[in-house]
């Protein structure tokens, strides 16, 4: 018995020393929007000079200044180092993180407009009504750019991927989750299991690692997708300090065709810090008295 | 054509902060504090500065004022520390809807008008490098 433990070790830490390494802690902070501005159409990557001229364009505009009349109420982010100015970014010559000559998001299908506005029916007037009419954020649930795919936020965009034999796992700076993706070839979850990071499940393909998604629920869209969403992610480290994360979105109920988005993450010193987002949220009873001395006051 | 370029820019760069902050401050109720530190939660979602400000009766009453992550100073080296107990603040706001003692600090200066934290820049931030 000894003796097959020893030997299934032995195979393990030998398969994990082929696996390529993706490990480090990573940065997705970019000046590339998800989808292609109207005005860039059919130019799917900049030359070296544009895209500095572009960077230098985006950085320029402070996130106060990006919140426009949201700012009024708001905070100043550089106060506090939080503005895409403040951070490090990979460079990257992409116009739009989504490939190919449209670089959009495909129009919603009627089936996903009727779902997104029967969702908007049912929580209008009942926004304030209780914490759990709050977006799943405000809840410190989790936050809006976990996905799975993982889109960079406002600020701390930082991830930290660690490996061992049989798993990835994945910590997003924001908020708190870690995804835990098996690859030792096991299979989907049952479909009646649904999460809201839905069911990962890691393959590699030479340098590449390929995560298959399905099991989600319908209670986190991604830009309008429903619980069936098929998500595949690829990582490939380019060098010491880069990433290329793609990652191809398939619903047919949501869009007529899958489309697909690329990233350059590049690597930011450690540690990664905790974000503890729960235990401090006061923003969300805050929130809540102001709606109940909004109604007293009618 | 300039101001068409950047509110393309405006819609395409995430923008969304935590929660919703019209809905926790009221904009009709701008408030301008000066008073001493007396505490400072470093924590998430956001970070509170508690103060004990002086109002024009010479009244001392307590206040609450809600900043950002303290994630990104953390990461840049500025602790708990960067705003020691007892210092002289200056807060401009908006106060909770509630009307409770409670605001959002838009900007936080030290009394000297030094502004309060201030990230500075990460290497790799200069546009010139993002190519």
């Amino acid at each position: 018995m000894a003796r097959g433990i020893g030997v299934l070790i032995g195979l393990s830490a030998a398969a994990f020393c082929q696996t390529p390494n993706l490990e480090g802690i990573w940065t997705n902070a970019t000046v590339v929007p998800l989808e292609r501005p109207a005005n860039l159409k059919g130019k799917e990557f900049y030359t070296p000079e544009e895209a500095g001229e572009n960077a230098k364009k985006v950085l320029g505009i402070t996130s106060w200044e990006r919140l426009g009349s949201q700012a009024d109420v708001h905070y100043n982010m550089s106060q506090y180092g939080l503005d895409l100015s403040q951070v490090k970014i990979a460079s990257t010559l992409r116009t739009s993180m989504i490939v190919g000559p449209d670089g959009r998001i495909p129009p919603l299908t009627s089936e996903a407009q009727k779902r997104a506005a029967d969702r908007a029916a049912a929580n209008r007037g009942h926004q304030f009504d209780s914490y759990e009419n709050r977006p799943l954020q405000e809840r410190c649930l989790i936050y809006s750019t976990e996905g799975p795919p993982m889109m960079p936020g406002a600020y701390n965009s930082n991830l930290q991927i660690i490996q061992s034999p049989g798993y990835v796992a994945i910590l997003q700076e924001m908020i708190h989750s870690a995804r835990i993706i098996p690859t030792d070839a096991s299979p989907h979850l049952a479909a009646n299991i649904r999460q809201w990071f839905g069911d990962s499940r890691g393959h590699w393909e030479g340098d590449t690692l390929v995560v298959d998604t399905t099991n989600f629920t319908d209670k986190n869209p991604f830009h309008g997708s429903s619980k069936d969403l098929h998500l595949i992610e690829k990582f490939r480290r380019l060098d010491a300090h880069t990433m290329l994360y793609e990652f191809t979105a398939d619903d047919p109920s949501t869009w007529a065709r899958p489309w697909t988005a690329q990233m350059t993450w590049t690597t930011v010193e450690g540690p990664l810090f905790e974000f503890a987002c729960h235990e401090g949220n006061l923003g969300l009873p805050n929130t809540l008295s102001g709606a109940r001395a909004a109604e007293r006051a009618k | 054509m300039k101001a068409i370029v950047a509110l393309l820019l405006m819609s395409a760069l995430p923008v969304q902060a935590h929660h919703a902050f019209a809905a926790e401050f009221d904009i009709k109720r701008p408030i301008k504090l000066r008073g001493v530190v007396t505490k400072l939660d470093w924590i998430n979602p956001h970070s509170w500065i508690h103060i004990d400000a002086k109002g024009p009766d010479g009244k001392v009453v307590a206040w609450m004022i809600e900043g950002g992550s303290p994630n990104a100073l953390l990461r840049l080296g500025f602790t708990k520390d960067a705003l020691p107990i007892g210092s002289d603040i200056v807060v401009q706001g908006f106060q909770a809807k509630d009307g409770s003692n409670r605001g959002v600090g838009q900007t936080v200066s030290f009394a000297d008008g030094r502004k309060l934290f201030l990230g500075g820049s990460a290497p790799g931030a200069n546009p010139e490098d993002i190519k």
